[in-house]
């Protein structure tokens, strides 16, 4: 990979992480300033300590995420969010249609371009959306009806099938474990999808692993 | 509905300041990219094809975003759940993150009654920005030199790196589809759909039968656009087979085998 491009890279993600966090961190400054409240310190402490299982994830998900993410996908996922059920299955398209592989320098430029466009649209549409339903309950009533509000629910699902459907097809060897080992942990233990992924994503480096030696793949 | 503090204009233009901020950072790291593919012999096309496949794809989970704001209106009016859900925020945490701050302030009726008092609603918002941020101190600490470690990998035993960089690909969808095979559900909420059972089954099915029925398609026409477009193609036309199966099979479509 070119380094001039990559350590450049760093750099952007770098002041535009910090610029990130001091801009969403003035979020419920200005709300404190404007209603010039300021709520007690326990309040806010006890708020988070029943959020501390997100601090745990945080930590996992930048460690797990970010190889697959590339640099500037990782810098511009996390602070737009929504990642594994957004983010990254449309960087793992993009590189996918463009015949590209993760960790190169083209992968890297695709998956930026590729998640880039996907939080500018993201943006736009929960924007025109929101201020849709905002002004217009009777459409926010249809949209989460009990007519549409199960396809929204099942949308997730609708993504990785189709990813699933490209991916289990061209490397089928290493994902039948995978597969079989997360659906068994779940007849036992459902521990939720946060901590589900890293989870199946060691099944499935584990089994990989083991049948490269093997000389399987 | 916008004379509430939690959507007053001062609020508004808050939202707005996130929504130029998320939009320029991500047209600046574009265009810093599609500069370096062009050097690198990128086709246009496939940069193009890049982008336009990316925003169809995101059309759908964005509209579920949008929904998951309205769900949050109730408590927290539209914008605070608006900023969360356009940066930093994910669907599946942000509910919960609200539900504990509401619990944390002292608001044991969860998200069904209205925050009305300004300091509970600081309070919030303090609680569910200051519970997200981690990543973003972690990250400009730690990416590169985790970067640095898969390419020195990757450079030494790329066979090796191609089979690991799928496998962790095929993790992360495992986990989702295992979820659409056994994840459990909330059952005390009997919210229908958010266990394992027909409804998530159909969705799986459905789109990885039109996923496999465009590849075909394309291997045979040879199109870009087909290409770009099967992904989210497959995804709206799953959604549609999962709102029929609710429609006129509603007693088949509440079947749940994990809830």
């Amino acid at each position: 990979m070119n380094k001039n491009y990559m350590d450049k890279v760093h750099t952007y993600g770098r002041v535009s992480c910090v610029l990130s966090l001091i801009f969403f961190l003035c979020i419920p400054l200005a709300i404190s300033l404007h209603f010039n409240v300021w709520p007690s310190l326990s309040v806010v402490g006890k708020g988070l300590a029943s959020l501390i299982i997100f601090f745990v994830t945080g930590i996992v998900e930048v460690v797990a995420y970010s190889p697959m993410l590339g640099a500037g996908g990782t810098y511009l996922s996390f602070v737009s969010g929504n990642i594994m059920n957004l983010k990254m299955p449309c960087a793992i398209n993009a590189m996918e249609n463009a015949k590209v592989k993760a960790n190169t320098e083209e992968g890297e430029v695709i998956t930026t371009i590729a998640i880039a466009a996907s939080t500018i649209t993201t943006t736009i549409i929960i924007a025109v959306f929101v201020l849709i339903f905002a002004l217009n309950p009777k459409f926010s009533e249809v949209m989460s009806s009990d007519t549409f509000a199960p396809a929204f629910q099942q949308v997730t699902y609708t993504i990785f099938g189709s990813l699933a459907a490209t991916y289990f097809v061209k490397h089928w060897k290493i994902s039948i474990f995978p597969i079989i080992a997360v659906t068994i942990l779940l007849l036992f233990v459902d521990p939720g999808i946060g901590v589900l992924i890293p989870i199946g994503v060691i099944f499935s480096m584990v089994g990989a692993h083991i049948m490269f030696k093997l000389k399987k793949v | 509905m916008f004379t509430d503090f939690k959507s007053d204009s001062f609020m508004f233009l808050i939202v707005l300041g996130v929504i130029i901020f998320v939009c320029a950072q991500a047209l600046f790291f574009m265009k810093k990219a599609w500069t370096r593919g062009l050097e690198l012999g990128i086709t246009k096309d496939k940069l193009k094809n890049a982008v336009t496949s990316s925003a169809i794809f995101s059309f759908a989970p964005a509209i579920g975003i949008a929904i998951t704001v309205i769900t949050l209106s109730v408590a927290l009016g539209y914008v605070l759940p608006w900023i969360r859900l356009t940066v930093i925020g994910a669907i599946q945490y942000e509910t919960i993150a609200a539900i504990g701050a509401l619990e944390a302030v002292g608001m044991e009726t969860g998200l069904s009654q209205p925050v009305t008092d300004p300091e509970t609603f600081s309070a919030i918002a303090w609680v569910m920005t200051l519970g997200s941020i981690l990543p973003l101190i972690l990250i400009p600490i730690v990416l590169k030199k985790i970067q640095k470690g898969v390419s020195d990998v990757a450079s030494k035993n790329s066979k090796w790196m191609d089979v690991m960089t799928a496998a962790a690909f095929i993790g992360l969808i495992s986990a989702f589809i295992g979820r659409g095979l056994a994840g459990t559900g909330k059952a005390e909420e009997a919210i229908i759909g958010d266990g394992a059972g027909v409804l998530s089954l159909t969705a799986l099915i459905t789109s990885i039968g039109f996923m496999i029925f465009f590849t075909l398609i394309n291997r045979r026409l040879k199109k870009n656009w087909i290409e770009a477009l099967a992904m989210p193609l497959s995804m709206v036309l799953a959604m549609i087979f999962v709102v029929l199966i609710n429609s006129f099979l509603p007693e088949i479509a509440a079947i749940e085998w994990r809830y």
